[in-house]
């Protein structure tokens, strides 16, 4: 199943307002949920939940965001929505979550830092490609979402910033 | 990765640590061998030189005394003129102008000696640095590799090069210039001598004999939506002729390899020329991603049926079985098909 084809079972969903669907075909999995109680589905984004206790292997990656076979899914991180203030920094690519610029060398951040727009947070890295993501906005960094080392989908939650006003 | 220690560089003299500057290179050296390269045939006085390049003939004679003590060969004095012995394989602007003609990469920046060509690449796109400049040195006190691999780089016995780009596309879609930079290197070697077939491994390391002799570090800064700049920084052994023993069975350099001594002008100026081509084939051609994930599974004999032993989430083994569409390479393994990010990939 190619990212094509997801893309258009996604939107047929959508289209018949169906808000939770599960699909396995071969050693693919498919999970889609749409976000809150609401039946209206989003405009753009689904979610994907990792899963607690899932096998000590990596989940696999494959042409689109694909999770282990989701038992009955706690959400994990626990949904939660955030309060107005709170900004969300999400990763432009899929890749591995590096929290220093190198093994040993201290995070970039940590919770509780005051941040400057335009700082370095992280490092997510795809194929020795290393994408410094950067803070789009000025704020005390309140939560830090994701774990050293940990791969990351394409717009995971990586940290909430608090605005400053 | 290992720490790749350079040998001793063969072509230049070894230099007196304090004759290195530690800044950019004089512009003007360049200019020189550019003029002597262009009357190759004759002496060239002191006061022509100074009028081309618009100097006094005292300084042109400091200049000269300067390239001596970099290992240039220059004959003459100033009572009789000046004149080339050989043209020097020393990587500066105006020495590789002829080769990189019509390609992008026209604002090129020559260090003789620089912490890493990566760092100051990623500063200067960040104060606005055009794409298309490079950032290239004799020899870097701190070459980057992944993580907190240190690529240590001999005096003028390889080619250490950053280039900033600046592609018009979201993040996700840049992660291919990855593979596209290893290709283009092969592409440059195969250019230059067609007798060498170097290998690629996955992302874009380019090996001899199973041993590495390039090295890749790409680092982008981008919006969610849209690059910023991209900084391709590369890294190739060319003319070292040892290792030490601790590196022998992973590391090694085309000439030892090819048996031959290899002009790195040359080859720089194949690469750049490659790289353009590559990169506005990437902006330019709709089915340019599918040529180069082709391209990279008939050029690599990583990219299938390979034992490899992956270092990622605890590392795994298993047979490698192609690139998805993204470029990254699937591996069958015995819990299943897994796809890997960015650990490093190691013959098993």
């Amino acid at each position: 199943m190619n990212q094509k084809e997801i893309k258009e079972l996604i939107r047929f969903l959508k289209e018949e307002g169906i808000t939770e669907f599960e699909l396995e075909r071969g050693d693919v999995k498919i999970h889609v949920k749409w976000g809150g109680d609401s039946a209206a589905p989003p405009t753009h984004e689904t979610r994907y939940y990792a899963v607690h206790g899932a096998p000590p292997v990596a989940p696999e990656l494959g042409a689109v965001p694909v999770v282990p076979p989701p038992a009955p899914a706690p959400p994990a991180p626990p949904k939660e929505e955030p309060p107005e203030d709170l900004h969300i920094v999400r990763s432009p690519i899929v890749g591995t979550f590096y929290e220093s610029p190198s093994p040993g060398s201290p995070p970039f951040v940590k919770v509780g830092d005051m941040i400057a727009a335009g700082q370095v947070l992280c490092i997510v890295e795809a194929m020795k490609l290393m994408n410094e993501i950067e803070a789009d906005v000025a704020g005390e960094l309140v939560k830090s979402l994701v774990t050293n080392g940990q791969p990351i989908e394409y717009g995971q939650e990586l940290f909430a910033i608090r605005v400053r006003k | 990765m290992p720490i790749i220690k350079l040998a001793k560089p063969t072509r230049l003299r070894p230099l007196p640590a304090a004759a290195v500057p530690v800044q950019k290179t004089d512009v003007r050296l360049g200019q020189i061998i550019r003029v002597l390269t262009d009357h190759a045939m004759v002496a060239v006085s002191g006061t022509k030189i100074g009028d081309e390049i618009g100097t006094s003939r005292s300084e042109v004679w400091r200049l000269i005394q300067q390239l001596r003590t970099l290992g240039v060969a220059i004959d003459g004095h100033p009572a009789t003129g000046y004149q080339l012995r050989t043209v020097p394989d020393l990587l500066l602007a105006d020495v590789l102008a002829p080769a990189v003609k019509g390609t992008l990469f026209q604002q090129i920046q020559h260090y003789y000696k620089i912490g890493s060509t990566n760092i100051a690449a990623m500063e200067a796109a960040a104060g606005g640095a055009p794409q298309g400049s490079v950032f290239v040195a004799e020899e870097q006190t701190a070459g980057r590799g992944r993580g907190a691999n240190r690529w240590h780089s001999a005096r003028s016995a390889g080619i250490y090069c950053s280039v900033v780009l600046r592609p018009n596309l979201p993040p996700s879609d840049a992660l291919i210039l990855s593979l596209a930079a290893g290709l283009a290197v092969q592409a440059a070697v195969r250019a230059i001598d067609s007798r060498v077939h170097p290998d690629l491994k996955w992302p874009n390391d380019v090996l001899l004999d199973d041993k590495k002799f390039c090295g890749i570090l790409t680092e982008m800064n981008a919006e969610a939506t849209r690059v910023r700049h991209v900084v391709v920084g590369i890294g190739i052994n060319v003319n070292q002729q040892k290792f030490p023993e601790d590196l022998r069975e992973v590391a090694t350099s085309l000439r030892i390899e090819s048996g031959k001594e290899w002009s790195r002008v040359e080859l720089l100026g194949a690469l750049l020329k490659s790289l353009d081509r590559e990169y506005r084939d990437l902006l330019e051609k709709p089915n340019a991603r599918e040529s180069i994930l082709r391209r990279f599974a008939e050029h690599s004999s990583y990219a299938r049926g390979k034992n490899v032993h992956v270092e990622e989430n605890g590392g795994f083994e298993g047979v490698t079985e192609g690139l998805d569409a993204r470029g990254f390479l699937r591996v069958r393994t015995a819990h299943g098909l897994r796809t890997v990010l960015s650990g490093t990939v190691r013959a098993k």
